[in-house]
């Protein structure tokens, strides 16, 4: 807990940086104007990653408009952000998460190396969009796996069968709640790391602790 | 006049109906196991006697959904994941995985480490590049120039192997820098072991033998006759369809279209050396190929200029040695053999990551088949199949 406390300050401090009157780099100049063009509802550019938010009644015509800049079609997928996980880790600020799909397509420019993540919300128990196919027809392969692992519909999509998982297949495997079955047959030996992780302080007597550590949990193991 | 054997006569008069039979709907089933898929690779095809009227890829043999295991690993467990994407180009995997991390938690690595990679990542596309050399004149029917390609290949392949200990998983690329050479012992001790000795002018000399099989290959291949009418004007991608359907890499650039992310990105120190990207024109089999072999030679040139100037010092940035990465999203993208291999990983300030999504080089220059297999001919089929130079391990994940 004390961790991801002063997680969470690291990041207060990152954006009190933000905050400051900073003159803004060409990446910033780049996303006001591309979030002028699709009137998004708020738009980031942190790590050299630029997201631009719309929302789902202006997703296809916003990624339309911005394929005239950003023609070539990355990629296109979802993060399932839940407060319930059968496996793998929590999201740090659980109590106040809003249960959500985050559907996003990367659009990027093949003369320079301006590049946009446009991203929309979607509520779980309603998630459905309109498909991307009728404005590139790269988007046809990455929205079928959208569908298949998170359980997105993609409304107008020409075929939206299972594309890596077997047709009989059930559950969206890419969902927070879904077990990873191997996980639930046997626990991962990578578990007895992360347990007795020592502290992040990196001194000689915690390395030999946690030596100690490691030793004594593969003497249990065998 | 003799009379015919009625039952040949029989026969006679079959073979002149099926002529003129209707041929449509034909179903032709090919694959998974198919020798010129690179994996495993199912095409349903619909044909009308030599035509294709449409295709049909089924993919998914290989999936080992890597985007779900990477939510139950901690990051420096990930990229032992990611360099079995595309395992034709292992190295060159790791690289955009360990930069996100990097710039997340807001370090670099030391400019040795960059230039190692950079020289390793150059000989992964060189190995790459001449897998392809050897395996599509093969496909095409020519199997000489598999002797050749693959023979310097080892060369390189032996220096991979090496340097990180692995010829075709390298897991060699550490969030703050690489790990010290094989056999080098633990990145905490203080003076780490570097390259191997006699790693730098080994990877000289082996430059000289890839440039000797480049002119090798340029008179086996490029010129061959054969090699051209199977290959020139056959499956032609237009700029503009590449673009929207997310092709990377040779095959967006055998479209004409000049884009390489190493002119673009500085995830890696590219801008200190001198080099070309070689382009096509027509966005044919042909052009592909000569992309491809230009690319080696372009890779040639880095390497020799990154070996001149490789400066001194650590290998490792000073890291945590338990990585908490600070909440954020990121997305790194690097210019891999394939094309754009891409990261986007988000955060919540754990020892492993809420989400990596990853982008794919061979996956998206796959999913142009339908579109491009449609009323071609079927012994074009693996001509163009082949052109694409995909893995399976990079379009399943």
């Amino acid at each position: 807990m004390t961790d991801s406390q002063s997680e969470a300050t690291h990041d207060g401090a990152a954006g009190d940086d933000a905050a400051e009157p900073d003159p803004p780099g060409p990446l910033d100049a780049v996303g006001a104007e591309l979030a002028e063009m699709v009137g998004a509802t708020n738009w980031s550019a942190e790590h050299g990653t630029l997201r631009i938010e719309v929302t789902r009644e202006r997703w296809t015509e916003s990624v339309a408009t911005l394929r005239g800049r950003l023609p070539f079609f990355s990629w296109l997928s979802a993060v399932d952000w839940s407060k319930e996980t059968a496996v793998g880790e929590l999201a740090a600020d659980v109590e106040e998460l809003q249960e959500r799909f985050e559907v996003l397509c990367r659009l990027s420019s093949v003369t320079n190396a301006d590049a946009a993540i446009v991203a929309t919300t979607l509520a779980k128990d309603d998630a459905w969009i309109d498909s991307l196919v009728p404005v590139a027809g790269g988007a046809e392969w990455h929205e079928r796996e959208a569908a298949e692992m998170f359980g997105i519909e993609f409304r107008g999509h020409p075929n939206l069968a299972k594309l890596y998982l077997p047709d009989r297949f059930e559950g969206h495997p890419l969902l927070k709640s879904y077990p990873l079955l191997a996980r639930e047959v046997k626990p991962w030996p990578g578990t007895v790391d992360v347990e007795n992780m020592p502290s992040t302080e990196n001194t000689e007597a915690d390395r030999m602790s946690a030596a100690d550590a490691a030793n004594g949990d593969a003497g249990d193991e065998a | 006049m003799t009379q015919l054997d009625p039952r040949v006569a029989m026969h006679l008069s079959d073979a002149a109906v099926s002529v003129e039979l209707e041929t449509p709907d034909m179903t032709l089933n090919i694959g998974p196991q198919h020798p010129s898929t690179h994996g495993v690779l199912r095409l349903i095809a619909k044909v009308d006697g030599e035509r294709v009227d449409s295709v049909e890829p089924v993919i998914g043999y290989m999936h080992r959904g890597y985007e779900k295991l990477t939510e139950v690993r901690t990051y420096a467990q990930i990229t032992a994941l990611v360099n079995r994407i595309d395992w034709v180009s292992g190295f060159a995997n790791e690289v955009p995985f360990v930069v996100a991390i990097e710039r997340l938690l807001e370090i670099e690595a030391p400019e040795r480490a960059q230039w190692i990679r950079l020289i390793l990542t150059e000989m992964t596309r060189i190995s790459s590049h001449l897998l392809f050399m050897s395996s599509y004149p093969l496909e095409l029917g020519a199997a000489t120039p598999l002797m050749y390609a693959l023979r310097e290949r080892e060369h390189v392949m032996d220096l991979i192997e090496g340097a990180t200990g692995g010829r075709f998983h390298p897991n060699f690329n550490r969030v703050g820098g690489v790990k010290p050479a094989a056999g080098g012992g633990s990145t905490q001790k203080k003076v780490s072991q570097d390259l191997p000795a006699g790693f730098l002018q080994g990877t000289l000399d082996a430059m000289d033998k890839i440039d000797a099989v480049c002119d090798e290959l340029d008179e086996l291949v490029t010129g061959n006759e054969l090699i051209k009418l199977r290959t020139e004007g056959v499956g032609i991608i237009p700029a503009d369809k590449a673009i929207e359907f997310g092709m990377s890499g040779p095959n967006l650039r055998a479209s004409g279209v000049p884009f390489d992310l190493r002119k673009h990105e500085d995830i890696l120190p590219y801008d200190q050396f001198e080099f070309e990207v070689p382009v096509g024109g027509l966005g044919d089999c042909y052009d592909r190929y000569v992309v491809r072999l230009a690319e080696v030679r372009q890779a040639v040139r880095i390497v020799r200029q990154a070996v001149g100037t490789i400066p001194s010092g650590p290998l490792q940035a000073k890291v945590p040695r338990i990585l908490k990465v600070p909440p954020g999203e990121i997305y790194v993208r690097a210019e891999n053999p394939k094309g754009e291999m891409g990261y986007y990983v988000v955060s919540q300030g754990g020892r492993i990551p809420y989400r990596v999504k990853i982008r794919s080089a061979s996956f998206s220059n796959l999913s142009v088949l339908p579109w491009l297999l449609q009323g071609s001919l079927i012994p074009d089929l693996v001509a163009i199949m082949g052109s694409l130079d995909f893995v399976l391990g990079d379009v399943d994940r």
